[in-house]
């Protein structure tokens, strides 16, 4: 299948019901529901910025279950950035989440250029906190990668951490606009407008 | 439109005309109907018809029944002689002589106004040689049940028959309830028919003696025909489970008949248990397993496992697009309505949160690669299977419909070599045939009736017929896109002889739906104007093509495929699209109900189109394959072909390859 070399892909991980739906809902439509509904794939589309013109950041919103394991390796192998969520009442999703590191080490080679976002989410539960942020910075800094506490509920972290993943992107400049997605259309307008004049 | 509805739609359309245009002269000579063959207009042909038509030849030819050709106010009408001598005699001895009961009428209970009729004359005069030249309409063996009757007596008068006269003559009380289980849906819902055996069981129940065991041993045998038939399509219809287990139960406590048919009431007994009972049983375990029905869900391990045939019940999973070409994936039913599929979609996006009854809610469309949209009615059900090759499913409000463009994927072609270079043709035309086999052996019976009568009815899916027809359209552009992605002219003749080698080897595997394909494929106009490339074939492989071409020629109701396959032997997968195209014309070219009453020719005709294809799948497939080194990456590309369905992106491309070709 051939594929817009425009997109910018960045494919959401981590054990079920750790909420990683919800950060991608919360980020792409501003909204959070209590409700769960398993997620098979899903994939949203934005358009960002990407060295000076714009680009189409798709997001991958994967299976927490372990049904479609071609699938997840689809995913890892056109992905260009991982954001690694578990939850931090469960350590079980910690755990569930190195056979995926593994993968995406197995599939890609080089991690270190890629950007991985690890993701403690539900830090609005912290009463029942089973895993310190401690512990997951240890664990971030033997996979190199970066780490974050989240709140899809209380929408904490979440734009920081869309944000965060594209500054760790070295090889290009990608960048949010997170405006509203008229106000996005119009900056995406002028822009080109801008560079009609100058031309 | 896909090359196989229209192919469809033609044949339709050409019957339309006819049936609208009055008198006897010739209309146009078109060779697709099957009346077209035919000779000028005038009586010629009926030479058996007691007096002349006002109908127009072909269409009375057709199917015109019985009734409607000797006018109904003559009752006790004498059957005319018989001067075709081609039919069988039997008919109008046992008529002439005063017939064995089975032939003469019983006074049903509460008969239409008509009823009273003498035996009419049997339209066995038709002879064959004037219908479509290779499926002649046969009149039922069991002709005449009588006058025509009402719907809901049909079922009774069909019964008393078999009650009366199972042990004369089996054969045709077999095809009789072979005939009437087939096709009762055309004038009864299979929930009235069981309803009316259920009654028509309590009734003799009330008889003493042999009468009354004589007719439930005929509700017993058409109650086994029954579930014979339906099987796991059962699982589908819990109204008409209830009735059979009620029935069951009461076949049960009669003791007069576990006496005299105890071999059949435990095949009853082994048949409720297989078929029905799974119903409770099924609802107690939702973890059925979700059925890879979209390209994007199948996985090369799940691809290479044989085939299972679809339920409406049975789960799946679908893409649905935004305009943005985001998308979620929902878990759905086979046989979910647009309306729950929207709402699996509203519920995933959030969109409830937002104020109830919105103006701008969402709505289902069908996008087709080549930007085609169709807008999806939201009572409209099991539409999964109804959508093109390349086709994908959007939600979007109203306003945003216009702006709706194909996916990325199905506008950009990726040219490069696929397994079709490096298999040999043997490997791919033995995993075709095997292929089209397995998905033909999971289209059952009924779905040909269904396929084609289901306006008059309820929906019920024919989900695996419209699997095999899409593959079929499938085959057909996978061999145009492979052509026309291969760049170099001499690779590219290589490919053509390849191709016409394939379809030479599923000829001779008797699998005349791949043969047609290819062969359908490598004449779309794309390809054939390809002169260049077709000059570089060898005079021995033009000509092999030739003669393909005469085989799938639509002339005189596709003549030359008819008497090819009537020489086959099973096991054959016939082309299937003209199956359905006979039974529309069956369909359109007669009535079902005439004033009310049952067309059984038309019945007995449609069950007959049925039993060829039980008879083309009456013996397995054996197929010799070897396996080859390649052998399980050829089975996986020929399971799974990635084409292009957009005729004009094939042209662009045919364009590219040879520009000033004509």
């Amino acid at each position: 299948m051939p594929e817009q070399s425009n997109d910018y892909r960045v494919a959401v991980f981590g054990a079920g019901g750790v909420g990683k739906s919800s950060l991608v809902l919360r980020f792409v439509k501003g909204t959070f529901r209590e409700s769960y509904i398993p997620t098979v794939e899903d994939t949203y589309r934005q358009v960002i910025s990407c060295d000076k013109s714009i680009c189409t950041l798709q997001i991958t919103d994967t299976t927490g279950s372990h049904q479609f394991p071609a699938m997840q390796r689809l995913s890892i192998s056109k992905g260009h950035a991982f954001i690694l969520v578990y939850s931090i009442t469960s350590r079980q999703s910690l755990e569930e989440l190195k056979p995926i590191y593994e993968q995406i080490c197995e599939i890609k080679g080089d991690v270190e250029s890629i950007p991985i976002m690890l993701v403690g989410n539900k830090c609005d539960e912290s009463p029942n906190r089973e895993v310190e942020s401690s512990e997951a910075e240890v664990l971030a800094r033997k996979w190199k990668c970066a780490f974050m506490e989240t709140s899809a509920k209380l929408n904490h972290n979440v734009k920081e951490l869309f944000q965060e993943l594209l500054n760790l992107e070295k090889r290009r400049t990608v960048s949010l606009q997170i405006d509203g997605k008229k106000s996005k259309q119009q900056k995406r307008k002028e822009k080109l407008k801008g560079k009609c004049v100058i031309m | 439109m896909k090359p196989l509805e229209k192919f469809l739609k033609k044949q339709t359309s050409q019957l339309a005309g006819r049936t609208v245009a009055g008198g006897p002269g010739g209309g146009p000579g078109s060779c697709g109907g099957p009346g077209g063959g035919g000779g000028p207009g005038g009586g010629g042909g009926l030479a058996g018809g007691p007096r002349p038509l006002q109908r127009r030849q072909s269409v009375s030819r057709l199917l015109l029944p019985a009734f409607l050709r000797e006018p109904l106010a003559e009752p006790g009408l004498e059957p005319p002689p018989e001067e075709d001598g081609g039919e069988p005699a039997g008919v109008a001895e046992d008529l002439g002589s005063g017939g064995p009961c089975w032939l003469q009428l019983e006074e049903v209970p509460g008969p239409g106004p008509l009823g009273g009729g003498g035996p009419l004359r049997s339209p066995s005069s038709y002879s064959s040689d004037e219908l479509s030249p290779g499926e002649p309409l046969t009149s039922p063996p069991w002709a005449p049940l009588g006058a025509p009757e009402r719907p809901e007596h049909l079922l009774n008068r069909v019964l008393e028959r078999l009650a009366g006269g199972a042990t004369k003559d089996s054969a045709a009380s077999d095809i009789l309830l072979d005939d009437i289980v087939l096709t009762h849906s055309l004038f009864l819902p299979t929930e009235k028919f069981l309803q009316e055996l259920h009654q028509y069981f309590v009734w003799a129940g009330g008889m003493e003696g042999p009468e009354g065991l004589g007719r439930k041993q005929a509700c017993l045998a058409m109650l086994l025909h029954f579930l014979d038939t339906y099987q796991g399509l059962l699982q589908e219809e819990e109204g008409a489970g209830r009735i059979i287990k009620d029935l069951y139960l009461l076949i049960m406590k009669d003791e007069s008949l576990y006496q005299d048919l105890r071999e059949d009431t435990l095949r009853l007994h082994q048949l409720v248990e297989t078929v029905e009972l799974k119903i409770p049983d099924e609802s107690q375990l939702p973890s059925k397993q979700v059925k890879p029905l979209f390209r994007h869900f199948r996985r090369i391990d799940s691809c290479l496992q044989t085939r299972v045939a679809f339920r409406g019940s049975d789960e799946i999973f679908c893409r649905v697009y935004m305009p943005d070409h985001s998308y979620v994936t929902i878990r759905s039913r086979l046989s979910a309505s647009v309306q729950d599929i929207l709402g699996s979609v509203t519920e995933k996006l959030q969109y409830s949160e937002e104020p109830a009854g919105r103006e701008d809610s969402l709505i289902l469309v069908a996008v087709a690669s080549s930007g085609e949209k169709v807008l999806l009615q939201p009572t409209e059900d099991c539409v999964f299977t109804t959508l093109g090759i390349n086709s994908h499913l959007f939600a979007c409000t109203r306003d945003s419909y216009e702006a709706l463009v194909p996916l990325p994927e199905e506008i950009q072609v990726s040219p490069g070599d696929t397994e079709i270079h490096r298999g040999e043709p043997e490997d791919v035309a033995n995993h075709l045939t095997a292929f089209h086999w397995e998905l033909f052996r999971c289209v059952h019976e009924l779905e040909f009736v269904d396929y084609v009568f289901h306006g008059e009815r309820g929906r019920r899916e024919t989900a695996n017929l419209e699997l095999l027809l899409q593959r079929c359209s499938e085959v057909t552009h996978w061999v145009a896109t492979e052509v026309l992605l291969c760049e170099a002219p001499g690779k590219r003749a290589q490919l053509l002889k390849k191709f016409i080698k394939i379809a030479a080897i599923c000829k001779q595997n008797q699998d005349l739906l791949s043969f047609f394909a290819v062969v359908m494929g490598l004449d779309n106009a794309a390809v054939s104007r390809l002169r260049l490339t077709w000059e570089k074939l060898p005079g021995k492989f033009k000509n092999l093509f030739r003669k393909f071409e005469n085989l799938t020629d639509p002339c005189r109701n596709h003549k030359s495929y008819r008497e090819v396959i009537s020489k086959m032997k099973p096991p054959v997968i016939p082309f299937v699209p003209l199956i359905l195209k006979d039974l529309t014309f069956l369909h359109e070219g007669s009535k079902t109900l005439v004033d009310g009453l049952v067309n059984i020719e038309k019945l007995h005709s449609v069950a007959e189109k049925v039993r060829t294809v039980r008879k083309y799948r009456s013996r397995p497939l054996c197929l010799d394959m070897e396996a080859s080194p390649h052998h399980l990456q050829t089975k996986a590309y020929v399971r799974q072909f990635q084409v292009i369905d957009n005729q004009n992106l094939l042209f662009e491309l045919s364009y590219k390859l040879e520009a000033n070709s004509q």
